[in-house]
């Protein structure tokens, strides 16, 4: 069974007053949560580690959560922080392909569609969307996603550039 | 509860962070917001203290141009302060954008203050440099006042954008700042206001934008 917003958001509010079960089991879902969030928007062999930080930034921020609001709005803000601070990391991977045959599932509701890192990047120009999505989610060099996108080398990076910059001032966007 | 593979390869770290659960107690902006009201308060006393009150105030004849400063210096802190202090607790879908309109209320005194600049106005704005500086360096320092607790409860909290966060505890910091100073301060002119009141709020958001992003934890 998927968790869903009320019972997450009960969990939480547990797992604030200390309640070590509710907190695993909180975990447990919120990782499952996350890794529908995260897939197809990073490279697949970096899922689990984008999942493992934005837990352990959870837990750290445990007490920025606001009991009188919404829970998993706070969870996808977490969550797109860590994203866009994961993507503006230069690190070169080496898978060059998604993970197709994982199941996608997930954010197709309407909070869901709300708080999607889809949902941010639509905030972009298609040509800085469409450069960060060849290069830092599939894995592309700049080299390929100049030829594949037209744009010059120093155009594809200049747009990675900005693009970033402006993900992360639109983290809380909807 | 069945936990897939990659979970599990997880399981681990989250039963340290499950073993390391203490309980917290949840930011509530509120109670910050009344926490920075009180401090500017004992801010706005503690100057009048230490260099007087502005003596139209103290007669009960406040000028009007004191009482629009006021109220413009109050409305910019206060909505930038709240702006800061709901930042703590993120949530995607959250709107903050009274400071926009407070700020743009702010930005008046310089817009007017240069228009009558370029149409030749008489004003004290240089010529008076001396007590500038001193709304400068009492702005300054009643900035950092209210900056201090503005700074603990970012970093107790979860600010997705620390560039935004630094920038805005800069402007809230400064014009709370200048809210206080303004109880002493005797000029009621608009070029000299937007200078110095400018310069002084100006200055510490650029100080804000540049100290507190390094200050906030994740």
């Amino acid at each position: 069974m998927k968790a869903n917003e009320a019972s997450l958001r009960a969990l939480m509010i547990r797992s604030q007053s200390g309640d070590k079960q509710a907190y695993s089991v909180l975990l447990s879902e919120a990782g499952n949560w996350l890794r529908r969030f995260f897939s197809y928007k990073i490279p697949a062999d970096a899922v689990d580690d984008l999942v493992q930080d934005t837990l352990i930034s959870v837990h750290r921020k445990l007490s920025s959560y606001d009991s009188s609001r919404a829970f998993l709005p706070w969870l996808a803000a977490i969550a797109r922080y860590r994203w866009v601070d994961r993507l503006r990391q230069t690190y070169k991977h080496e898978a060059s392909a998604l993970d197709f045959d994982v199941a996608q599932e997930g954010h197709e509701d309407v909070v869901g569609a709300r708080i999607s890192i889809d949902r941010l990047l639509n905030y972009l120009p298609d040509g800085q969307a469409d450069v960060i999505r060849m290069v830092k989610i599939e894995g592309l060099s700049v080299t390929e996603a100049s030829e594949k996108s037209g744009q010059t080398e120093s155009l594809v990076k200049v747009n990675i550039h900005r693009g970033l910059k402006k993900l992360a001032a639109l983290i809380e966007s909807e | 509860m069945m936990m897939n593979t990659a979970m599990q390869k997880q399981g681990f770290d989250i039963s340290q962070l499950v073993d390391d659960l203490k309980p917290v107690r949840p930011l509530r902006t509120g109670k910050a917001v009344v926490v920075a009201v009180a401090i500017t308060l004992a801010l706005v006393a503690s100057i009048i203290g230490l260099i007087g009150l502005r003596a139209d105030v103290a007669a009960g004849l406040p000028d009007p141009m004191f009482l629009i400063r006021t109220g413009v210096l109050g409305l910019l802190g206060l909505a930038t302060g709240h702006s800061v202090l709901s930042m703590a607790t993120p949530s995607v879908g959250k709107h903050n954008l009274g400071w926009h309109w407070a700020l743009g209320a702010a930005l008046l005194f310089p817009a007017a203050g240069l228009i009558l600049l370029t149409l030749g106005a008489e004003h004290q704005a240089f010529s008076m440099a001396k007590y500038g500086a001193e709304c400068l360096r009492w702005s300054a320092a009643g900035a950092l006042v209210t900056a201090i607790p503005m700074v603990y409860w970012l970093r107790q909290g979860a600010p997705t954008s620390p560039e935004r966060a630094g920038w805005l505890t800069g402007l809230a910091s400064g014009g709370l700042g200048a809210f206080a100073f303004n109880f002493h301060c005797t000029f009621n002119d608009i070029i000299y206001i937007g200078f110095w009141y400018g310069l002084a709020v100006a200055g510490c958001a650029v100080a804000g934008r540049l100290i507190v992003p390094s200050l906030i934890r994740w």
